[in-house]
């Protein structure tokens, strides 16, 4: 997939493209990454800075809260473990041993149109690491860094589910939220 | 009597590995996630929404086993509704499964799920066979042809994290148990 056939959403309409059916796996697994990209977005469109700021108790998380943890994961992936880049500002100077949920604490200083812009950037640059490998070995193709956990490293292919689950789960999240917030609800 | 499930004993989705095992990886990653948002609680804890979402783990529960013979057994193998699906009046009553979760035993919907989700290893077992992943279903989407089992598969996945994300904060709900 080309860039020019990503549709951004800009507002609170709903401009997402449904995967393909049956498509090969590289366009599959990319469009439903998108399309998650595009359900967070419109979870968080349209609301203030306080109402970014809302919580469900008992849960302490945040729609804007999210939004910044996402742009955090994209570039965990993408640019740490995938290729071996530093995090991308902000989140390349901040003490995660001392702060571990800084992006969720302070995401709550950050105007709506800030949050959106660090997302949406996040997002872009995600996508040029994933062209860019897609010219080499494809799905295959294995990160710089291994697992802290097993120490493996990982495939472009379990990077990508891995962020299609990762996103529906926070998604999952965004629908209490965003429900409790002003009554939305939706898919 | 509540469900059991022990976490350690989730299943992990490898992390080098081809498209097959990698996409059932994570769904059963997924499939045990929720066995153990759900497990511990009794009837009464299952049958509890966090206001204003009028969702439920219980309610949850049946409605990802109706999914698992939905996609897998019916639209991808064009097999029948196993009971107590086969029965249901879904145009009188669209929320049937969601409903009526809260009547049954923790154990109940927990074999009904079990039961559900090897109904569905079984037709992707089947349709891998003799197709992989390109293999397409019998039944077709409205609009765009028959679904392939790649696409299914992961729909499963995204289904299954989505609702797991909202079983996290009902979880939490109920007794404060949170975690990924």
């Amino acid at each position: 997939m080309s860039d020019d056939e990503l549709v951004v959403s800009t507002g609170s309409t709903d401009e997402r493209v449904d995967p393909p059916l049956h498509g090969d796996e590289v366009a599959i697994l990319r469009t439903f990454l998108t399309y998650h990209r595009e359900t967070l977005r419109l979870k968080c469109a349209g609301l203030t800075q306080e109402q970014l700021a809302q919580q469900l108790p008992p849960s302490d998380i945040s729609l804007g809260g999210l939004m910044k943890h996402l742009a955090l994961v994209e570039s965990q992936w993408f640019d740490y473990y995938f290729r071996d880049f530093p995090h991308a500002p902000p989140f390349d100077t901040m003490d995660w041993d001392a702060d571990p949920d800084w992006e969720f604490d302070s995401a709550r200083h950050d105007s709506p149109d800030e949050l959106r812009a660090l997302f949406d950037e996040a997002v872009a640059r995600s996508d040029a690491v994933v062209d860019d490998a897609l010219t080499r070995r494809g799905l295959d193709e294995e990160s710089a860094r291994v697992s802290p956990r097993t120490g493996e490293t990982f495939t472009l292919r379990w990077i990508l589910v891995h962020m299609i689950e990762e996103y529906s789960r926070h998604n999952g999240h965004a629908d209490l939220i965003r429900e409790s917030i002003d009554g939305q609800k939706g898919e | 009597m509540t469900q059991t499930f022990d976490k350690t004993t989730r299943t992990e989705a490898p992390l080098r590995a081809d498209e097959v095992t990698a996409l059932r990886g994570f769904l059963d990653y997924h499939r045990d996630t929720f066995r153990w948002k759900c497990a511990g609680l009794s009837q009464e804890q299952l049958a509890q929404a966090h206001p204003p979402s009028t969702m439920t783990l219980g309610g949850m529960m049946k409605h990802l086993a109706l999914n698992e013979v939905g996609w897998f057994g019916s639209s991808l193998a064009g097999l029948p509704y196993p009971p107590p699906f086969d029965d249901v009046d879904w145009d009188a009553d669209p929320d049937w499964e969601w409903r009526t979760a809260a009547d049954d035993s923790p154990e109940d919907l927990r074999a009904l799920y079990d039961d559900c989700v090897r109904r569905a290893d079984a037709a992707v077992d089947e349709a891998l066979a003799a197709g992989g992943l390109d293999a397409v279903s019998v039944e077709e989407s409205s609009s765009d042809g028959p679904f392939s089992v790649r696409w299914i598969l992961l729909h499963m996945i995204e289904e299954y994290a989505r609702h797991n994300g909202q079983a996290d904060l009902i979880r939490e709900s109920v007794d404060g148990m949170t975690g990924e």
